[in-house]
């Protein structure tokens, strides 16, 4: 499903990816670990197109894009459009539209990008906000939710989009303790619907539960990947050892 | 202690600059003014040199010095009573006014005996005998008597003998000019048919013109007489009997003749017979307001449609200029930010002449409402520009991505996530706009328009009431503006998205 080549990235001198290489095959959850400015939320922007990668290939539900150039002509910047279709988004800081409500903002983008008509855009965008809980929220705006209520609605949104790989960043970061279960709980079961997702986490439970890999991120590349029972119980590297210590006493 | 001392040192700074400054704000009423100039040497006169010849105007030859018939008339009156002669600047349509307000001991510039200019002023003997000529475009036949101008567009300058003998036979359509100069150039760019004006204007401006001719005879003549404060009566006596001096021993016959103004129509300087005035009651234009608020209220139509459709122009415009600017490739980009410093480094009333005036000599000729509108609105773009980058930049980076990341392109993305929540942000930084520019549209009566505040000038200077037509003139702003204030304030109540 996803397959990532030697992908590199630098901002200026700074070099973040250092030739990351990554396949994962459908249904699939992987969940990425590693200190902060490892380069763990630049691999996944490169993913979803936010950031251009200097050089490296990407292949997501097989369509391929190599990096290396902005995309300038109108062919490239519609496949640029057709790979993002194909990975969802979630954002740490949930990035819904303030001047929609719930409802628009989960029918927008089918609406408008796929041109589906507004009322099958509306039933569908229900069954999503029911799954996640929310269907009593359609017509408030995000101002009028909690972090945690605006990050479901968030993920009924990339969804909305009928993504063949969901990307997560940090999801619940930015929320307090006890309003990331509710995300948490959404992503679960995602996971067990069988959703190929990414996911970019300091939530160790939930990668040691939900994860069918872990990979270790450390200095823009995968030092160390494997089962969480492998990662979690019997990490190889010095340096995996030492962040899951860390993490662990936090 | 030390505090003490410091607070009192600034009460008593305080106190003397107030003192200070009410000795510029109140100048000293002497019983008459002829002593005053004797002590002080000098003979203050009111004239405006801007547009000024043959009457006072800087020389072409040294631009830092002035010239004029009437500049050397005033030295010779003022040798007369041993001083030494100092014009004032001031706008010419406000001298009267201004020489009440003691800015001046006198006002010499043109000034015809009238008895609407003698109901609040005293008009001294006459120096001058002028009368009124019609010039038009060399190629122009038939326009030779005042009759002929019905149903033409014709310039007349501001507050002057033509303005009413124009207004008085009705039916043209008549253009006030501020100055004397704007009108001929209208005349040769063809937005006007013809030109009223006092003959000694037409002799220095139209006569050397060659596209350009005097039509029919100079008709209607009259006096120009020396303005004085009612009181001054000493000095009113003072100033003819110069006057007549100055007439008898030639000085004024070789003055005019300098300025080749002398004809043989100065001989009726010798046959003047002051007429007796009779003074008409002050008129309250609050009380009599229904004659007044409608003509007030047609100037405001004018105002309105004027700032709205400038502010139509500009934040339209205003949207283009910011987009160019922050999305555009690098060129256009520059273009954008140029524009923007450009407009807002430069003063309004300059980019005015330079659309009305101006472009007509490349041309393109817009008539006075569209180079107001269009002068405005481009002006104003320059601002909406900035108030629109504002709201744009303060939209988080975050928005953009989630649109891109839902697979909208960078247009669906703009249209549909930042320019709604851009233009919700600046709804309070337009309506200051508009309001500002329903005020400063007053500026367009420079190109002839006469709006709103042209209405008030005009009514004044003919009432003279200018505290209760200013009274109703601002409150006509006021009602206009204030709705549109609250109106702009309920839709950014309404559209807000942030209710808890």
């Amino acid at each position: 499903m996803i397959a990532v080549e030697k992908l590199v990235k630098s901002y200026n001198s700074n070099r973040v990816l250092h030739g990351v290489d990554h396949t994962q095959a459908q249904g699939e959850a992987v969940v990425l670990i590693g200190p902060s400015g490892c380069g763990k939320s630049t691999f996944l922007r490169c993913l979803n197109q936010l950031e251009i990668a200097d050089s490296g290939r990407i292949t997501i539900g097989g369509l391929t894009i190599d990096g290396g150039h902005m995309p300038r002509t109108s062919a490239e910047r519609e496949q640029q459009r057709q790979l993002r279709i194909r990975a969802g988004m979630v954002f740490q800081q949930f990035n819904l539209f303030p001047h929609r409500t719930v409802l628009q903002n989960i029918t927008e983008s089918p609406v408008v990008v796929k041109g589906i008509s507004k009322s099958e855009a509306e039933s569908q965008a229900r069954e999503l906000l029911a799954k996640v809980g929310l269907e009593k929220k359609a017509d408030a705006y995000p101002a009028q939710l909690s972090g945690g209520q605006q990050q479901r609605v968030a993920i009924a949104r990339a969804l909305a989009m009928e993504p063949q790989v969901m990307l997560f960043d940090e999801p619940t970061s930015a929320l307090d303790p006890e309003l990331r279960d509710e995300v948490l709980r959404v992503m679960r079961q995602l996971v067990e619907e069988g959703m190929t997702m990414i996911v970019v986490t300091h939530e160790m439970q939930f990668a040691r539960d939900m994860a069918d890999r872990v990979l270790f991120f450390d200095g823009g590349q995968v030092t160390e990947s494997g089962t969480p029972e492998e990662i979690f119980s019997n990490p190889k590297h010095a340096r995996t050892r030492e962040f899951l210590s860390k993490v662990a006493t936090r | 202690m030390n505090d003490v001392w410091r607070l009192s040192r600034l009460v008593v700074c305080n106190f003397i600059f107030v003192l200070l400054l009410a000795s510029r704000i109140f100048p000293v009423f002497a019983a008459d003014h002829l002593d005053e100039i004797k002590s002080r040497g000098v003979l203050l006169w009111g004239a405006d040199a801007e547009g000024g010849a043959p009457y006072v105007f800087p020389d072409p030859d040294k631009p830092e010095q002035l010239t004029g018939f009437e500049y050397d008339f005033a030295g010779a009156l003022a040798a007369k009573f041993g001083v030494k002669a100092k014009m004032v600047q001031n706008q010419w349509d406000q001298l009267i006014p201004a020489l009440d307000r003691g800015n001046f001991d006198i006002a010499l510039n043109g000034l015809e005996i009238t008895s609407d200019n003698q109901q609040h002023i005293i008009m001294s003997l006459p120096y001058f005998v002028y009368a009124q000529q019609i010039v038009t475009r060399k190629n122009t036949s038939g326009l030779t008597k005042l009759e002929n101008l019905k149903g033409r567009a014709v310039g007349v300058l501001s507050a002057t003998v033509a303005q009413r003998l124009v207004e008085q036979m009705g039916g043209a359509d008549m253009r006030i000019y501020p100055g004397n100069v704007e009108c001929f150039r209208d005349l040769k760019s063809e937005r006007i048919e013809a030109v009223v004006q006092d003959l000694p204007i037409a002799l220095y401006y139209a006569k050397p013109d060659v596209e350009l001719k005097l039509s029919g005879e100079p008709f209607a003549p009259g006096y120009y007489g020396i303005g004085v404060r009612k009181q001054d009566t000493t000095l009113t006596a003072a100033i003819n009997k110069a006057i007549k001096e100055l007439s008898e021993d030639g000085t004024l016959e070789k003055i005019c003749r300098k300025y080749g103004i002398w004809d043989q129509r100065q001989a009726g300087l010798k046959e003047y017979q002051p007429e007796a005035v009779a003074q008409r009651k002050s008129i309250s234009t609050l009380r009599e307001w229904p004659k007044y608020l409608p003509l007030l209220l047609r100037g405001a139509v004018t105002t309105v449609e004027l700032s709205v459709l400038g502010m139509a122009l500009a934040v339209t415009v205003g949207l283009l200029i910011v987009l160019m600017r922050l999305y555009a490739v690098v060129p256009l980009r520059w273009l954008a930010r140029a524009y923007v410093e450009v407009v807002r480094g430069t003063p309004l009333l300059i980019q005015l002449f330079l659309i009305y005036y101006g472009l007509p000599q490349v041309g393109i000729k817009l008539n006075a409402f569209l180079a107001g509108v269009l002068g405005l609105g481009l002006n104003y773009a320059a601002s909406e520009a900035e108030n629109y980058r504002a709201g744009i930049q303060s939209i988080p980076k975050g928005q953009m991505e989630a649109a891109f990341a839902l697979g909208m392109s960078w247009s669906q993305a703009l249209r549909r996530v930042i320019l709604p929540q851009a233009l919700r942000l600046v709804i309070p930084p337009v309506t200051n706009d508009f309001i500002a520019m329903f005020k400063d549209s007053s500026i367009v009566s420079v190109i002839t328009m006469v709006e709103l505040t042209k209405v008030y000038g005009m009514l004044a200077m003919s009432t003279y009431d200018y505290i209760g037509l200013g009274l109703m003139t601002a409150g006509i702003y006021f009602a206009l503006s204030y709705p549109a204030s609250i109106l702009a304030g309920r839709l950014e109540e309404r559209l807000r998205y942030d209710r808890r």
